[in-house]
């Protein structure tokens, strides 16, 4: 187990910057999640932490050694490919044995590791198939003991399940996190499926423009974003634009032109808003509940539009005088919701995130 | 591959290219533009101009060119659109036949071109005997200059190429975009000429380069049909005097000065917009079937046109095994004896030990130049690397006679003597600036001595041509091997070698383990090529072997050939074996590459 360390990483192709200033300390035996929109930079960091990539500027350390330069064979990192990069001309035992051969270990060893190692992602009785014969998540359940199987230092897996169909993604991901825990492994797992890095991750950094815009677990990401960009890409949400009027350490109300007054919490605890600075309010769809009377604060008055009804929840468009919100519903009564009447959705301040216009 | 390798494979294709590109031609273009006195001079060239019988010479060159080209481009045009856009029976067989010809020495077919179209020969016999023709005055359908028979051999034996291209090019073209004309309502030939025949200009410009240069100076099949009155016959015989005759420089300076003016006129008039496919093909396109007549038609047409292009060859093996062939249809008498003395002819066994050596020895020189440039040209981000690229292409656009010649004027003693002097006055200059004066006139006088002999014995074709031969022979195959090698890097993902490096196996070593093991096919089918238009190779081998015992096939044939009474039949029955011998090295390449071998013949 290892703690990986990444300082102030600059990477530039050409004139594009993909990262630009990555500071970053992976904890030992935590499950990392490197997350954003395509071109963030995300593979790019991972790339440079696997060694295929040199960066411009900044380390990389493993525990205290720098690797910043080291060769990818040099590394001893297990990297499992979003194209699995499974040798064609091999069979899947030649496959998980390659690099265990590298490393010079006895073949009798090696036999008894690559059977253990395909015994632990249940394809012990594909062994001397040929890859071309195995389904999309037999392939990757190979691409996993063939990293494994080295016994890495860190694991580093880019977008390992984006070819798989949504059935085997969900299976998939439990299983690679089992096999981490069970491994003891620090890995960085490389995404854009954001369900996918609040349903297994310790722990994830957000990167936009090859900055990182918040590093947190899934909990603190979600409900304490930091920026309208992480609130966006997490998740659905609802953007409300108005001027602080009052402000305390932590909390803030902010004023919603034709709305009235919210309260909320501050996402980023290094902003201290002041009465008079412009703001923007992140609210989440679930977060609203849809109450006949109007409440002091954190309300707003508005119809119900078009509804899609999902079963265990309905997510509604609601119209206010203003604006149109996202509200979902969980358990939902629709007959209870007809057009007709007036409601007021209504946010709790534990809800409500404060954030910089 | 570490980047220091990298650069390392980039010097050293670029010190090779020096030498043994640029520096024969330059060398050749000295010749040509300075006089005896050693200034600059035009009178040379402007003597080519002012001498009718080299007038004529360049343009038949010319003639044979462009009617080469153009009767390829009828042959292999219709065969390719066929080949894309129909199923018939017997197709695929069919279209691997219609690549033999490609491998069948082009000069050994003139003997059999000769035998069946000459005033005595099988076509008007047969003409004759069904009473067409008066015996009297038989047809002569070579043309008295044997121009056509040049044209007929070259177009039969290069359609292959264009073909190939052609194809891939087709294949390129988004049935997308035809479907697009159709639905705007324009259809059949008006739709090809609109829309298919523009977007397949570059493939077609890119395989008619290749025709139109190997035509243009093509040496060996007018020399068998004794067509002297052309420039690439007039270099080879002004060949002889090569020490004081400035002309046959002269002659090859402006057939490569032609050669680039065609190929920048070409360039500019049919290659400017190569139209980028925006997408893949996606749409369900494919050959289609055809009706039983619309079958026939193809399949009968695929036929004809390979029965044309082997009938050559086969009128060379029935001369191989004919006691006397005159003025009949068919040989007059069967007998074996002609192979036999093929075989035992003191020239006919080294000459196959001999090509085998130096092709074998090409090819291996090519793979290793081949996988080292395309890897460099493909997976690094060397700064020049398409400048290598670029280089490793040119030999291409290039006629082999021009090489072969420069490679002979760069490898005469007295050019080899001054190679040797000039290297090493750069340490002797060095010496004496540093002091040692006596160090530094060794260096000028005795060791450049020994090293300009060194270079004789071992560069000079007059002594030993093993190794300019083999250079030679791979310089001109490299862009085969070359595009073969970087097809397969293209094709085969970097993340399989990204992934061998991440489980501890150095670049080295994962290029042996994991790329070559995946790219084999490719290089094996690059590698055959190679090998078999070494074996064929002609302008190389008849200037660069000058004695008995270094000769190659081909110029054991040539000189076999020229040996009055059985020397056509004796030199049939070696081409028979040649030929023999190559048909099964690219049927083994045609099987394994099959589509893909239209790739190899880019510029």
């Amino acid at each position: 187990m290892i703690a990986i360390t990444i300082e102030n990483l600059v990477k530039t192709f050409g004139d594009t910057v993909a990262l630009n200033g990555i500071n970053l300390r992976v904890e030992p035996g935590e499950l990392f999640f490197l997350l954003g929109p395509s071109g963030c930079g995300k593979t790019t960091l991972l790339r440079n932490i696997a060694g295929f990539y040199i960066p411009d500027h900044g380390k990389i350390l493993f525990d205290r050694e720098d690797v910043t330069k080291l060769p990818p064979h040099k590394r001893n990192t297990g990297m499992m490919f979003q194209s699995y990069a499974l040798w064609p001309h091999m069979t899947v035992a030649k496959n998980v044995a390659f690099g265990l051969e590298e490393r010079r270990i006895p073949s009798a060893q090696i036999r008894e590791r690559v059977a253990a190692a395909l015994g632990s992602v249940q394809m012990s009785p594909y062994a001397d198939r040929k890859i071309a014969q195995l389904s999309g998540g037999q392939q990757q359940r190979v691409a996993l003991a063939r990293a494994l199987v080295i016994r890495p230092r860190c694991l580093l897996l880019d977008e390992p399940l984006s070819n798989l169909d949504a059935k085997l993604r969900l299976e998939m991901r439990t299983e690679i996190r089992r096999v981490c825990k069970e491994f003891g492994l620090t890995a960085i797992y490389v995404t854009h499926d954001q369900k996918e890095a609040l349903s297994i991750s310790d722990r994830m950094a957000i990167l936009e423009g090859g900055h990182i815009a918040q590093i947190g677990t899934p909990e603190d990401v979600y409900r304490r974003p930091r920026s309208k960009i992480v609130a966006d890409f997490i998740g659905e949400t609802n953007f409300l634009t108005g001027k602080v009027c009052a402000a305390s350490t932590g909390r803030a109300v902010v004023e919603i032109p034709g709305s009235g007054k919210f309260e909320g919490i501050v996402g980023d605890p290094n902003w201290l808003p002041k009465p008079g600075e412009d703001a923007t309010l992140s609210i989440r769809p679930e977060s609203w509940i849809l109450e006949e009377k109007a409440a002091e604060k954190n309300s707003l008055r508005g119809r119900i539009g078009e509804s899609t009804y999902l079963g265990e929840v309905a997510q509604y468009q609601f119209l206010t005088a203003e604006m149109k919100l996202k509200v979902f519903e969980l358990n939902p009564r629709l007959s209870a919701r007809t057009s007709a009447r007036d409601l007021h959705a209504v946010a709790s301040p534990e809800d409500v995130v404060v954030l910089r216009r | 591959m570490s980047s220091t390798l990298s650069k390392l494979v980039f010097l050293f294709t670029a010190i090779f290219f020096a030498l043994f590109f640029v520096w024969p031609i330059f060398g050749t273009l000295q010749g040509a533009f300075v006089g005896s006195d050693g200034r600059w001079t035009l009178d040379y060239i402007a003597e080519v101009f002012r001498n009718p019988i080299y007038l004529e010479g360049l343009w038949n060159s010319l003639l044979m060119g462009i009617f080469s080209t153009l009767l390829t481009a009828v042959i292999a045009l219709p065969l390719a659109v066929i080949s894309d856009r129909y199923l018939f029976p017997g197709k695929s067989l069919l279209g691997a036949f219609l690549l033999i010809p490609m491998i069948l020495p082009p000069f050994v077919g003139a003997i059999g071109v000769k035998q069946i179209l000459g005033q005595q020969g099988a076509f008007n016999a047969l003409l004759e005997s069904l009473g067409l023709m008066d015996p009297a005055h038989p047809m002569d359908w070579l043309g008295e200059g044997r121009l056509w028979g040049v044209i007929l051999m070259n177009a039969l034996h290069l359609y292959p190429i264009l073909y190939l291209n052609v194809l891939a090019a087709l294949a390129n073209v988004d049935p997308a975009m035809e479907e697009a004309a159709e639905n705007l309502g324009c259809t059949g030939f008006r739709k090809f000429r609109k829309i298919t025949l523009p977007l397949i200009m570059p493939g077609l410009f890119a395989g008619g380069t290749i025709i139109f240069i190997w035509s243009f100076t093509e040496l060996g099949v007018p020399l068998m049909f004794e067509f002297t009155r052309v420039t690439s016959v007039q270099i080879f015989s002004g060949i002889k005097d090569i020490g004081g005759n400035p002309f046959p420089f002269a002659l090859v300076a402006v057939l490569l000065t032609s050669t680039v003016i065609f190929y920048g006129m070409g360039k500019f008039f049919f290659g400017r917009n190569s139209h980028a496919m925006m997408a893949k093909a996606t749409s369900l396109g494919g050959p289609r079937k055809v009706g039983w007549l619309g079958g026939a038609l193809c399949t009968g047409f695929f036929c004809l046109i390979t029965f044309l292009a082997i009938l050559p060859h086969l009128g060379v093996i029935l001369v191989a095994f004919s006691k006397d062939w005159y003025a009949t249809i068919l040989p007059t008498g069967w007998t074996l004896s002609h192979f036999e003395a093929a075989l035992g002819h003191n020239l006919t066994l080294p000459s196959i030990q001999n090509s085998l050596k130096y092709a074998a020895l090409a090819t291996v020189l090519d793979l290793i130049l081949g996988i080292s440039i395309a890897y460099v040209v493909v997976r690094t981000r060397l700064v020049g690397r398409q400048i290598l690229d670029a280089m490793a292409m040119l030999p291409l656009a290039v006629p082999g006679l021009v090489l072969a010649f420069g490679y002979l004027a760069m490898t005469q003693e007295g050019a080899l003597m001054n190679l040797a002097s000039s290297i090493l006055a750069i340490p002797a200059g060095l010496a004496s600036l540093l002091g040692h004066q006596e160090v530094s006139v060794r260096l000028t006088e005795t060791v450049a001595a020994d090293f300009g002999k060194f270079l004789v014995r071992h560069l000079s074709p007059a002594v030993d041509p093993l190794i300019i031969i083999v250079i030679a022979y791979s310089v001109r195959r490299l862009p085969y091997v070359v595009r073969s090698a970087a097809a397969g890097f293209q094709q085969t993902s970097v993340t399989l070698e990204e992934a061998a490096q991440n489980l501890g196996c150095p670049p080295l070593r994962t290029l042996r383990k994991i790329t070559l093991p995946l790219i084999a096919a490719n290089l094996m089918a690059g590698g055959l090529l190679a090998f078999s238009f070494a074996m064929l190779e002609v302008s190389d081998s008849l200037i660069l072997a000058q004695k008995q015992q270094d000769f190659p096939i081909t110029k054991a044939i040539y000189e076999l050939y020229q040996l009055l009474g059985e020397g056509r039949f004796v030199a049939s029955a070696l081409g028979v074996w040649a030929m023999a011998f190559l048909a099964v090295t690219i049927i083994g390449a045609s099987l394994i590459l099959g589509k893909k071998l239209g790739a190899i013949f880019r510029v």
